[in-house]
């Protein structure tokens, strides 16, 4: 990773979108958390593709097939490496999915068919039964909530959860309460989609397999922010968007430990992921990661996604730390704003540059608006993830957060437009 | 095109007219007849959730008219109904409860009281004030006509609706500027919604 002093000028001119004004004011975007803008290389790469390239992969004898798959493995060798994964041919831990969401519920439907037998002897070790539990936090995005509790819920197993500390942190020192002997899954966020924290991972990592849990990690929101290793983080599997990470929407991966992926069953089925198929028998299916690609993928958005990371590990995630670390310094100025509350912790340690704030007496759709109109886009509402929204005692907050090209200046712009929201709702 | 001007001023202003300000403050017909309990899950401690819950039970949130048995109309000769509506995007949540007075002429029976109870943003807090105005009087056909030419203003894309309709929406034409964003056109129509299916209710207890 290169430690040179980086021009982010320079960097933010890469994104053609944020080159253009709304509302006749220039667009300040700070909802990168929903969705990262994507840079030139990125917009290039899919059309490059496109214009060169595309063909389907894993078939086909001609010469676009084979440009094709070594494109799209390329990218997957790109991404374990950028995750810190393994990517040689027989080890791959990456699977493409259709994104974050596809992949928690990929695992959950895996684990509802070892349940029920699917996958043999080896997949026994992911069936759950009445009296097993799964822990999430009460973090969780409802992407990781709901494929858990619908998965409890086929299964008998019980949901529990490891609660918040009261500025919205996953309290890691609760977790030894709620992770027990009959703990299976352990699945958490990395980073908090509402309160930009950051979870003190390794405790509940090690708590999960004292018990022999398996452990999933969210990564959606670490991926564009923090430099990551699965193999050190210890996870069993993880999953992340690359439309969060510079990349095109659509596409995420899922990681999964090698002996975990070739034991789990498959989840979907259809073309290319299948080695035999009878009508009289069982079909034989293939190993990891083809077994979980059933249908044509979103090859190019693969490819594509292999340039996002090369772009984020090329600005090098040392810079990126220290700039978002400035940028969310200034963003916490809006608790010294008269009528502002931060939902989330207010002291800059162990957290990103996403921050969830209240402004009293004024809805969030309508704060959400008023600066709308001063071109500053941030996002209004629950965030998909209405239980910590409870714990702060609202049901929608509003949410600023920060990319690697925004600047001191996209933050004072925000501050200064919620500066005059409660003055123009007159609360 | 109605004669509203919407051609000066700023976006926001457009949106956020003085009559929507004020009356999101005042929300006429406003009242706390939910109790706590019924206003919305409560946060919860650490523990568990059993498993076979089914997957509908979010939908407690807020009173599913829950209740509504014990409630009795206020008025001698009237009947209740009430409706619980909720805009899941961003939380605006209000309970209409709607008193119908029975004519014994067979005319269209006629809104005797409307209050509601919820939270939500200015445009949706300031429609359900401006519809408590315009319809409680009116017979229930009459509200209906209203609230279909509001639809009609809200589907408008920002253009209007002929000036007829917009006499006969009063105050609540200056939600105009508001049915230029498709986001928040659900918030103006929460209300009228509720009271839609309210007043529906009300009328089979006729």
């Amino acid at each position: 990773m290169e430690q040179q002093e980086h021009s982010w000028d320079a960097i933010r001119a890469q994104f053609p979108i944020l080159q253009q004004t709304v509302h006749g004011k220039p667009l300040v975007y700070l909802d990168s958390a929903a969705t990262a803008q994507k840079p030139q290389c990125v917009i290039d790469a899919e059309s490059q593709f496109y214009s060169t390239i595309n063909a389907g992969v894993h078939r086909g004898a001609h010469e676009l097939a084979a440009r094709s798959t070594v494109a799209f493995e390329q990218a997957r060798e790109r991404i374990a490496k950028f995750i810190g994964a393994s990517w040689q041919e027989g080890e791959e831990e990456v699977v493409v999915t259709a994104g974050a969401t596809a992949g928690l519920n990929l695992l959950a439907t895996a684990f509802g068919y070892a349940s029920l037998g699917r996958g043999g002897s080896a997949a026994t070790r992911f069936a759950l039964h009445e009296g097993d539990e799964i822990v999430v936090s009460e973090a969780e995005h409802h992407s990781v909530l709901l494929p858990m509790q619908e998965l409890a819920a086929r299964t008998g197993a019980t949901l529990r959860w490891i609660p918040v500390t009261q500025d919205g942190r996953i309290d890691v020192t609760r977790a030894h309460e709620v992770i027990t002997a009959r703990t299976r899954i352990v699945a958490v966020t990395y980073v908090t989609n509402v309160t930009g924290s950051i979870t003190d991972v390794a405790p509940i990592v090690q708590a999960a397999h004292q018990v022999g849990a398996v452990v999933i990690l969210d990564a959606c929101q670490a991926a564009p922010h923090l430099a990551l290793d699965m193999h050190a983080l210890d996870v069993d599997f993880a999953a992340f968007s690359a439309h969060k990470m510079y990349g095109p929407t659509g596409v995420g991966f899922l990681y999964g430990k090698r002996e975990l992926l070739e034991a789990l069953p498959a989840a979907t089925f259809g073309g290319s992921m299948v080695e035999l198929a009878w009508l009289d028998k069982p079909a034989q299916y293939m190993a990891p990661p083809a077994r979980f690609e059933a249908g044509t993928q979103p090859i190019a958005q693969v490819v594509a996604s292999g340039v996002a990371a090369e772009f984020l590990d090329h600005i090098g995630f040392a810079a990126i730390e220290q700039h978002e670390h400035a940028l969310t310094e200034r963003l916490l100025q809006l608790d010294s704003i008269p009528g502002v509350r931060i939902l989330g912790p207010t002291e800059n340690t162990q957290r990103i540059g996403t921050v969830a704030f209240e402004v009293e007496g004024v809805h969030p759709h309508d704060v959400g608006q008023f600066v709308d109109a001063q071109g500053v886009a941030i996002r209004v509402g629950h965030h998909c993830a209405q239980p910590i929204h409870r714990h702060f005692g609202v049901f929608a907050s509003n949410r600023a957060s920060v990319g690697v090209y925004n600047t001191l200046s996209d933050i004072d712009a925000l501050v200064d437009a919620v500066s005059g929201v409660r003055a123009f709702f007159k609360a | 095109m109605a004669s509203f001007g919407f051609a000066t001023g700023n976006e926001l202003e457009q949106m956020y007219q003085e009559v929507i300000l004020e009356a999101s403050k005042q929300a006429h017909g406003k009242q706390s007849f939910l109790s706590q309990s019924d206003a919305g899950a409560a946060p919860s401690e650490n523990g568990t959730q059993s498993a076979s819950q089914d997957g509908n039970t979010a939908n407690t949130i807020g009173a599913l008219a829950s209740g509504l048995s014990q409630v009795h109309a206020q008025h001698e000769g009237c009947e209740i109904g009430q409706s619980h509506q909720f805009n899941p995007t961003c939380g605006d949540e209000v309970t209409v409860r709607v008193e119908l007075r029975e004519m014994h002429d067979g005319s269209s029976p006629v809104i005797e009281q409307v209050v509601w109870d919820g939270q939500g943003c200015s445009i949706s807090q300031a429609s359900l004030s401006i519809m408590v105005d315009l319809i409680v009087g009116k017979s229930v056909d009459e509200a209906m006509a209203l609230f279909r030419d509001f639809h009609a203003l809200m589907n408008s894309r920002g253009a209007g609706i002929d000036d007829a309709a917009a006499e006969r929406l009063d105050d609540a034409i200056v939600f105009q500027g508001v049915s230029k964003y498709p986001m928040r056109i659900k918030c103006a129509l929460l209300g009228w919604e509720g009271f839609k299916d309210s007043a529906a209710q009300a009328m089979t207890r006729l």
